[in-house]
């Protein structure tokens, strides 16, 4: 048997593809958005500045493009495709890390639905350039709060977990005990950004400043 | 003193294409019986519970120890080797099932070449002749020996492909025995002359992307194969080997 085709090499390198984007930009981007966010714990004048900064970034088009839409959707949509050829059984073997095959979708599609909503809502929709005063009209609505809630435990939980998968199958953590210290790492970072994204939702629901002590 | 007694229930089908037909055993309890026991017992009088005739259930097995990888089977929806499934050990009553990601011959019978031709297309096999002799080949660490001795008791049965969610009709994915294999003839020194073939066979459709780290294929295997560090390994493997070549422009 001679070199796999290159016809046939084409799904290895979309599967490391996908692979890849969850961790780099998406998952990259996930940290950034939960730390430029975190200003808003910080102060109503800093979170303006910063989130200022942010959107007025020069291509900011042609840059939110190449590392977040099109990474996005590549991701997700050939990440249906990836759950449609799977035939998930947890029901039946009940082990732990089957539970994880399971949630990670499921908190894949979460995730698709809230991030679809959330560019409507903040990047689209309204505002245009977003301020601390337009993000806390939306998130005094305890609607908004829940469904925020639901969306950063989806994205963290899928964050972390895939970290896990990610260590694993790119040869990175080899050994058992490797993988369990790559599943505490994933568990660390997707607990960080459950709370870090929690605490700002209700940082902005009750205008709460806990970050604030630096500020006179 | 009446005798003590237990049930077996039994998925049985002619034909892949014939309509299911579940029957029930009821078979004489004695001490250490397995799961190959009972179906003996069953050929030896086909009558059902309600007593009517039927015929032998049939099923595959050769080694009765849990080496010849033959008699595979879900036994209580569990994937397991029906020889060393002890009555004394199984919930009452024992459900018989065939494996269902092979395509079914007949009763707990399945065809299992799949992972034959797999183990062909990914070069499983170490070549220790041309069409002259090519002499003896470079000596293996013991090192190495002991690592590969584990992932040389593989036994074929197919228990890692029939609990993995990857392995159905939808794709086409090798499974994690294949990969192990393919990790120990790497592994092995004169193997390892033609590791480019074995991974990049796995490069290609149903290859090693196509594992989505569920890990329930370590937690089947009876032969307690570190399958979830085989695919880890390879994976490694395969990824390198593609970055070399790409850059090679190969
Ligand atoms: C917040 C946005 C997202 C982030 C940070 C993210 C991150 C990740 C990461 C790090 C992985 C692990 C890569 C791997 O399996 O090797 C992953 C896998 C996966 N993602 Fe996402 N993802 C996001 C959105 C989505 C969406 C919207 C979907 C749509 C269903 C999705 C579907 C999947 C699937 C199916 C896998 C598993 C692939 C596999 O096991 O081979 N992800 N993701
Ligand atoms: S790896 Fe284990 S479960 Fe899979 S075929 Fe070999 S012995 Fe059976
Ligand atoms: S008969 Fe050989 S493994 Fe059971």
């Amino acid at each position: 048997m001679s070199a796999a085709t290159a016809e046939s090499k084409t799904s290895y390198i979309l599967d490391k593809l996908q692979s890849l984007s969850g961790v780099i930009p998406i998952g990259a981007y996930l940290l950034d958005h939960l730390w430029s966010n975190s200003y808003a714990l910080v102060s109503i004048e800093k979170y303006n500045q910063v989130s200022g900064d942010l959107q007025t970034v020069p291509w900011r088009i042609a840059l939110e493009a190449a590392v977040l839409w099109i990474p996005i959707l590549f991701h997700s949509l050939y990440g249906f495709y990836i759950w449609s050829k799977g035939k998930s059984n947890a029901l039946s073997h009940p082990w732990m890390s089957n539970w994880m095959y399971l949630l990670q979708r499921w908190t894949g599609l979460i995730a698709f639905v809230f991030i679809g909503w959330h560019l409507y809502t903040e990047r689209f929709g309204g505002h245009g350039v977003t301020r601390y005063a337009g993000v806390a009209e939306d998130m005094a609505n305890p609607l908004y709060v829940a469904a925020y809630i639901i969306g950063v435990v989806a994205c963290s939980f899928h964050l972390g977990n895939g970290l896990w998968n990610f260590a694993c199958k790119w040869g990175i953590a080899i050994t058992p005990k490797a993988q369990r210290a790559a599943g505490w790492f994933g568990a660390l970072v997707g607990v960080s950004c459950t709370l870090a994204g929690i605490v700002i939702v209700l940082g902005f629901h009750y205008a709460w400043f806990p970050l604030g002590g630096y500020v006179q | 003193m009446a005798e003590k007694t237990f049930i077996v229930r039994i998925k049985r089908q002619q034909r892949a294409d014939e309509s299911v037909r579940w029957e029930e055993y009821e078979l004489r309890y004695r001490p250490h019986m397995n799961v190959i026991i009972c179906l003996r017992d069953i050929a030896e009088r086909p009558f059902t519970r309600g007593g009517v005739e039927s015929t032998p259930v049939s099923y595959d097995a050769n080694c009765l120890e849990e080496v010849c990888g033959a008699c595979a089977m879900l036994i209580n929806g569990t994937a397991r080797q029906a020889c060393t499934a002890l009555v004394d050990d199984l919930e009452k009553p024992i459900r018989l099932e065939p494996l269902t990601k092979f395509p079914l011959i007949r009763d707990l019978v399945v065809d299992r070449s799949k992972m034959f031709e797999d183990l062909k297309r990914t070069h499983c096999w170490i070549p220790i002749d041309g069409t002259y002799n090519i002499g003896e080949g470079p000596r293996m660490a013991p090192a190495v020996q002991e690592k590969g001795y584990p992932l040389a008791r593989c036994i074929t049965c197919g228990n890692c492909l029939e609990v993995c969610p990857k392995v159905n009709s939808n794709d086409s994915f090798v499974g994690a025995a294949i990969v192990s294999q393919v990790r120990l003839f790497n592994m092995h020194p004169t193997g390892a002359m033609h590791s480019a073939e074995r991974l990049d066979a796995l490069m290609g459709p149903g290859g090693i992307a196509e594992c989505d780290n569920a890990q329930n294929c370590v937690k089947a295997c009876p032969k307690g194969i570190p399958l979830t560090e085989s695919l880890a390994a390879v994976n490694g493997q395969v990824l390198v080997h593609a970055v070399k070549s790409w850059l090679r422009g190969e």
